[in-house]
């Protein structure tokens, strides 16, 4: 039975690194060719779910819950306010929206300057880098209430989906809202990280609702977020103005 | 390396913002004020998050 409310913020954070992923390997193809571009994207793949095995299997030895609720919980927090900070930061105008093209003709210049093999290392590096995010919400995500199975099928889909729509358009996939995936995702696993600190530090009566206390601390974030947007847009326009 | 820690654990800036926010969920439960955490904390986080987001 799968955890929805596992699956969803697997998928979307899962979706927003792959659309990286695939930009990098897209480029990469065009000097090496495909097969040796899909290659170092599988051998990728491959790293990533080893390591999400062995991490699942080395956590899942008897760990007292509390430590490791806090350890997912301080990782959670700080990729969560990351995205969320780098959301809001793009959604007021104070930092350019990603461009899958330009990052798409980045790699291109990058690829043209080296030989097969450093192609190669470029394509299976940028899979890596970028999966790194999707291990870290893989492996939190799965612990907490042994979701593994919500939290794999969560990112493998995003996965099947963002190979399947770049096969269908053969181009950077740039019509994704990568911003707004990356919002309402970034106040999600903010929220998650916000719960499992404070409960793992002051114990289960931390939250005054229990586990609804997690959809107020989304709603908090989503809010406070948009608030900000407005807030640092207001200001940015009026120091522009000045 | 580099590369590699910094997609595990951001920049020097986000580790300062979660690092402020434990060091305060602590100090709150340590002083008995664990009711009071929950309101506190989730507001620390968005203060950090907005600095964060003007830098």
């Amino acid at each position: 039975m799968l955890d929805w409310t596992i699956v969803v913020p697997a998928f979307l954070t899962a979706a927003v690194e792959w659309v990286e992923a695939f930009t990098i390997v897209l480029a990469v193809s065009l000097s090496i060719g495909w097969r040796a571009a899909s290659g170092a994207a599988l051998a990728a793949l491959i790293l990533l779910a080893a390591m999400t095995a062995i991490t699942g299997g080395v956590l899942g030895l008897g760990l007292d819950i509390r430590w490791l609720q806090l350890a997912i919980g301080v990782f959670l927090l700080l990729f969560g306010v990351r995205w969320l900070a780098k959301a809001v930061a793009r959604g007021a105008g104070l930092k350019a929206l990603h461009d899958e093209a330009l990052e798409f003709a980045d790699t291109r210049a990058l690829v043209a300057r080296g030989d097969w093999m450093a192609s190669w290392l470029i394509a299976f590096k940028g899979v890596l880098l970028e999966g790194l995010e999707v291990w870290l919400v893989v492996v939190a995500f799965g612990l907490h209430g042994r979701a593994w199975v919500s939290s794999t099928a969560g990112a493998l889909a995003a996965l099947l989906a963002v190979v399947a729509a770049g096969l269908m358009v053969q181009a950077p996939l740039r019509n994704v809202p990568e911003n707004a995936i990356k919002f309402a995702v970034g106040a999600m696993i903010t929220a998650f990280g916000t719960f499992w600190t404070l409960e793992a530090v002051g114990g289960a009566a931390a939250w005054p609702w229990g586990d609804w206390s997690l959809l107020g601390l989304a709603a908090f974030y989503a809010l406070g977020g948009l608030a900000l947007v407005v807030l640092l847009r207001q200001r940015s326009t009026a120091g522009a103005t000045r | 390396m580099s590369a590699f820690l910094k997609t595990l654990f951001g920049d020097a800036g986000t580790v300062a913002v979660v690092a402020i926010v434990m060091a305060a969920e602590v100090s709150l439960v340590a002083n008995d004020q664990v009711v009071s955490a929950a309101f506190a904390i989730p507001s620390l986080v968005l203060v950090g998050t907005a600095w964060l987001a003007r830098r």
